[in-house]
């Protein structure tokens, strides 16, 4: 039984909107390389290195990662813990009970916000687990259920 | 004590040989490294810098006053801004008083005052060089509070059982349990501390940034020379510099855990150590996460173990609170009696669960991309003797047989113990209600021969503690992902 909830469909555009940045910083570094090449002439190899490195570039990070990213990435809420799995190769289950949660935040970037998106931020007194994108009111609905349930009980830590 | 007054004028000294302490290596390169021409200019800097080291510590001293008052320890300090702080004394916690190098030339000491709320990082407040009267007076102080305020607990809860139980803690107190450290006991810990490794990278790095100074060219000269000499000689003066090195390292940990002892009074641990350097630590017992039994590859065949403490409090910087020593050296007999009487609620299993047979070829493979680069390397430079190199492979096939033989796992009750090894052997004891999070991890290999890693947090001074276990059944991962879920309904099930 995995988690239950997915996060946003829109993850995958914010994913690849950021790819695509990444992807275009390399194409920046390879056309400057490129014309390098022709300005000194060197040998055309490295402008080679770099078209190929671009393109695997591109693919892994517009393509490839986000989708795996996504399929990877569920979530669900309950009552006395929150679990959260992630991971392109290696997948990752975490299980935070929800008495060591000492506070929750919503954060909003730029391209989250331009989606109506926001990530939610999950404090223990030792460690913070993110759930990447979530649809703005879920985000808002699930850290004022988190908060709520995290204050129920005090432990010392 | 009740009125404003200064730490005493050594804390500018100690101020500056700290910060000193702090820079050494930048100080270093800048002495040291660049061209020799522009040295001048370095020194001037460095005059520069020591000058505004000294007025600013100056200054710090003369702006800081502490007193006693309205049951408070009131702090002032700051040059520029100005900062007033005042503790409650019913709110702080421990009060630890160290002295340093410096504080022991002048018979003063350090006090650390430690409060229960949740601090980033810093102990709360820290009087650097005052008289042992003053902390004296300070302790007092603080002591009779803590014992008015028990008093009052004690008045609010007017039971019979209550009353006998506080006599039967007061019974406890007289006989507070002690460990001391014996002085064979400290040779012995110091010998087989594997610290020979600090000091033989401290000299590697130290030669690195003289490497201007040295004219190594000059040398290598006088090298070959000397090694036409004689490679015995070469192998003496090596095996010479290494017990050298190997002395200095035991002589180092000698110093720092002379006089080990630690008191257990109460729902405290008082730890104390120190040779030139005396050090406390008070450790109340409900902050204490987890403990840690390492035993390095001298102690095991000899049947020692070390066991620290994870210690949620103290400073992010000071290395002290993240790696708490609570015993240096113990017998393994004794390991389950001494933590139960120190630390209760911690219980040593020694029936563990082990990982399955299968999980054993990762564990060689993980190993072998360590050596088979190590092996291309010798092969490559030293053709073709350096083949032989590869018996390091039957070799790596034992260490990896003896790493996945020590990882297991155990559950009792509200326990947790994982015990692995990377070099040193681990045994983890964790307690459940302590546990930050819990996570499992599975990659692509993993899953096809069903296994498992799992990985469980706790809080170590202002950062994480991992206890991580590899490559176990994955049915064994989901079973203690099951102990430690909270929901009762919602069990994992895959």
């Amino acid at each position: 039984m995995e988690p239950r909830n997915r996060i946003s469909n829109k993850a995958l555009k914010v994913w690849r909107v950021s790819g695509i940045i990444r992807a275009a910083i390399c194409w920046i570094i390879t056309i400057a390389v490129l014309v390098v090449t022709i300005l000194f002439d060197w040998s055309y190899w490295a402008i080679g290195a770099a078209g190929i490195i671009s393109i695997v570039v591109t693919y892994i990070s517009v393509f490839l990662f986000p989708s795996m990213k996504w399929k990877r990435w569920r979530y669900e809420v309950r009552e006395k813990e929150i679990e959260i799995q992630s991971g392109l190769f290696i997948i990752k289950r975490t299980l935070v009970p929800m008495i060591r949660v000492q506070h929750v935040e919503t954060n909003q970037g730029p391209l989250l916000r331009k989606y109506q998106l926001a990530s939610v931020e999950i404090s223990t007194a030792a460690t913070t687990h993110e759930i990447p994108a979530l649809e703005l009111s879920e985000a808002d609905e699930l850290r004022f259920y988190i908060s709520k349930m995290a204050s129920v009980e005090e432990d010392d830590v | 004590m009740f009125e404003p007054k200064r730490l005493h004028p050594v804390a500018v000294l100690s101020s500056i040989l700290q910060t000193l302490k702090e820079a050494i290596i930048p100080l270093i390169v800048l002495l040291f490294l660049g061209s020799s021409s522009g040295k001048s200019i370095q020194f001037i800097i460095f005059g520069v810098i020591c000058f505004f080291l000294i007025i600013r510590s100056f200054l710090s001293w003369l702006k800081l006053t502490y007193w006693v008052e309205d049951g408070e320890l009131r702090i002032e300090s700051g040059v520029f801004i100005r900062k007033k702080r005042y503790i409650r004394f019913e709110r702080i916690h421990s009060i630890d008083v160290s002295e340093g190098i410096v504080q022991r030339i002048f018979g003063l000491v350090q006090l650390k005052v430690e409060t229960a709320g949740a601090n980033d990082g810093k102990p709360e407040a820290e009087l650097t060089a005052i008289t042992k009267q003053e902390s004296n007076e300070i302790v007092a102080i603080f002591n009779e509070v803590k014992a008015r305020k028990k008093k009052l607990d004690f008045e609010r809860v007017n039971e019979a059982d209550a009353f006998e139980e506080l006599i039967k803690e007061e019974e406890m107190d007289s006989a507070s349990i002690v460990f001391k450290q014996t002085f064979p006991q400290l040779f012995l810990m110091a010998a087989t501390s594997g610290g020979i490794g600090v000091v033989l990278s401290g000299a590697v790095a130290f030669l690195a940034q003289f490497d201007e100074l040295i004219p190594f060219k000059k040398i290598s000269a006088e090298a070959e020379r000397f090694i036409q000499s004689g490679v015995l000689l070469i192998i003496l003066t090596v095996l010479l510099l290494f017990i050298l090195a190997y002395l200095i390292a035991t002589a180092r940990i000698v110093f720092i855990y002379a006089y080990f002892t630690v008191r257990k009074v109460e729902e405290e641990l008082i730890i104390s150590r120190g040779l030139l350097e005396k050090r406390q630590l008070t450790i109340p017992l409900k902050k204490i996460q987890g403990i840690r039994i390492s035993e390095n590859l001298i102690r095991q065949p000899l049947g020692y173990a070390s066991v620290y403490l994870e210690y949620a409090g103290g400073s992010a910087l000071d290395k002290d609170t993240v790696n708490v020593l609570l015993f240096p050296l113990v017998n393994k007999e004794q390991l389950k009696e001494k933590i139960n009487q120190f630390v209760p609620g911690y219980e040593l299993q020694t029936g563990m669960k082990g990982l399955p047979k299968r999980s054993y070829i990762r564990y060689f493979i993980r190993q072998l991309f360590i050596i088979i680069p190590v092996i291309a390397f010798i092969s490559w430079f030293i053709w073709p003797w350096g083949l032989t190199s590869f018996t390091l492979i039957p070799i790596t096939a034992i260490w990896a047989y003896l790493i996945f033989r020590e990882g297991g796992w155990n559950i009792s009750g509200n326990q947790l113990q994982l015990r692995t090894r990377v070099v040193s052997k681990h045994t983890y004891i964790f307690q459940k209600n302590r546990l930050q999070v819990f996570d499992r991890r599975v990659s692509y290999f993993q899953r096809r021969r069903q296994l498992c890693t799992i990985a469980a947090t706790v809080k170590s001074g202002a950062g994480p503690r991992e206890g991580k276990l590899i490559d176990l059944e994955q049915k064994d991962a989901e079973f203690i992902n099951d102990w430690f879920s909270y929901s009762e309904s919602k069990k994992s099930e895959g």
